[in-house]
């Protein structure tokens, strides 16, 4: 491990001190810690020892590597996992065969090292479905994970197996946490999983010394606290009962709601409505294509372009009555019940409802200007 | 003397691959490769939807 500090490193790299607290500013921000916590997070930052980092790669299409290495928001977040000492990633590591693998070996033999996962572990028939040197996947990360600090695992494989443990599961493909225990556990996943995350989590290590806060699937709540649906652009489109109906149609070309369409922003957790990618420049929903649920559990046992069911958004009762249209329920009707849901969650849901009433203006309107 | 050599892992490539070469006086007179990572994709597609393959098979 080498004995500069993170701050000496940036200040060689001439990071300006303005981009480095505007980026500790943004990592309070994603990490949902209030503002005041940017000096904090950068008086850690600058006295924080360059950590080592290994990145082991299984059963994986190297997807999460390529997000990955298109951190570039700010630049300062790309140094910052830069200067994390990358000891050990196939991909991008210079030396092949018995010298990568030595550079593994001292960085085990050292100790208090990071750990991130990308792609699932086969366990099937001893585990012969990913072999690195000569060892299988389930023998290298078991020795692997004895002397890390923590395992940050990235992208839905490493999550819970992926689409390679989707029945039948040829190859016993498991996520990290079905295979190792006893060591601290954290999920990143998504498909594949985003950078920014990765970069946050990595922050609030070298800031508390902990990882951050999650939830009962072992995802860091900051990231995976909130619905997309929530979060989405098109919500209002929801709520208004404008929905695509074939793709290519008069809806999609003015980027209604892709609900119909399959989305699974309804049920699924992530805050890629709000970070994006490519530099914060889009994300799927936003391209035309329906969210597929990729930082759920078993998202690839749920068919793609079929409804998912809105249990928990069913108004109560005491909302203003919904009335079905005469035939069936037509992209109107269910623009109604999306009225009522999307004022539902608002803040200001209720006051809506009673405007709602009071002024018996047309629902679809008004769940446009709750939006 | 001919020897035998084993490259594993191949670095900087997307996914694993295994080489193993017979060296012969500086010269390699036979050579081996194998990709040891499999997870079985035309299994899983077997039976579903077909709107959804592009969607797996872009993971490779």
């Amino acid at each position: 491990m080498e004995e500069k500090t993170v701050g000496q490193i940036l200040w060689e790299r001439q990071v300006s001190r303005r981009d480095f607290l505007k980026f500790c500013t943004i990592m309070a921000g994603t990490l949902a810690l209030p503002v005041g916590f940017g000096p904090q997070i950068a008086e850690a930052l600058e006295k924080a020892k360059k950590p080592a980092l290994v990145w082991l790669e299984y059963q994986d299409c190297a997807g999460c590597t390529e997000s990955f290495l298109r951190a570039n928001r700010p630049t300062v977040a790309e140094i910052v996992l830069d200067i994390l000492s990358v000891n050990y990633h196939e991909t991008i590591m210079a030396p092949s065969g018995k010298r990568a693998e030595k550079s593994l070996e001292d960085t085990i033999k050292e100790g208090g090292y990071l750990t991130v996962v990308e792609g699932s572990v086969p366990t099937k028939d001893d585990g012969i479905y990913c072999c690195i040197g000569g060892r299988t996947a389930l023998d290298n990360l078991q020795e692997v994970a004895a002397n890390t600090a923590a395992i940050i695992t990235v992208g839905a494989c490493a999550f819970y197996g992926g689409w390679p443990a989707t029945p039948p599961n040829p190859t016993g493909a498991k996520g990290v946490q079905d295979v190792v225990s006893g060591v601290p556990i954290i999920n990143l996943p998504g498909c594949p999983f985003n950078v920014d995350n990765l970069t946050a989590t990595v922050v609030h290590y070298l800031t508390f010394g902990s990882l951050p806060a999650v939830d009962d699937l072992g995802r860091p709540l900051f990231a995976y606290g909130r619905r997309i649906h929530d979060n989405c652009e098109r919500r209002g489109h929801f709520d208004a009962g404008e929905f695509v109906r074939e793709w290519g149609d008069e809806g999609h070309r003015k980027g209604w709601c892709l609900y119909q369409m399959g989305c699974k922003g309804p049920i699924t957790f992530h805050n890629c409505p709000t970070i994006r990618w490519n530099e914060g420049t889009n994300w799927p929903v936003g391209a035309g294509h329906g969210c597929i649920a990729c930082s759920s559990p078993r998202f690839w046992e749920r068919p793609a372009y079929e409804t998912v069911p809105i249990h928990e958004l069913t108004p109560p009762a005491t909302y203003p009555e919904v009335k079905a249209a005469p035939e069936g329920p037509s992209p109107v009707a269910t623009g109604v019940i999306g009225a009522a849901v999307g004022v539902a969650v608002g803040a200001a849901g209720a006051v809506a409802v009673r405007q709602l009433i009071k002024e018996g203006v047309e629902e679809e309107k008004e769940a446009e200007g709750e939006e | 003397m001919a020897k035998k050599i084993a490259i594993d892992p191949v670095t900087r490539i997307e996914g694993h691959l295994r080489i193993e070469a017979q060296v012969d006086g500086g010269q390699v007179t036979e050579a081996w490769s194998s990709s040891t990572m499999w997870r079985g994709l035309e299994i899983i597609l077997k039976g579903r939807d077909p709107r959804e393959a592009w969607l797996m098979a872009q993971r490779i």
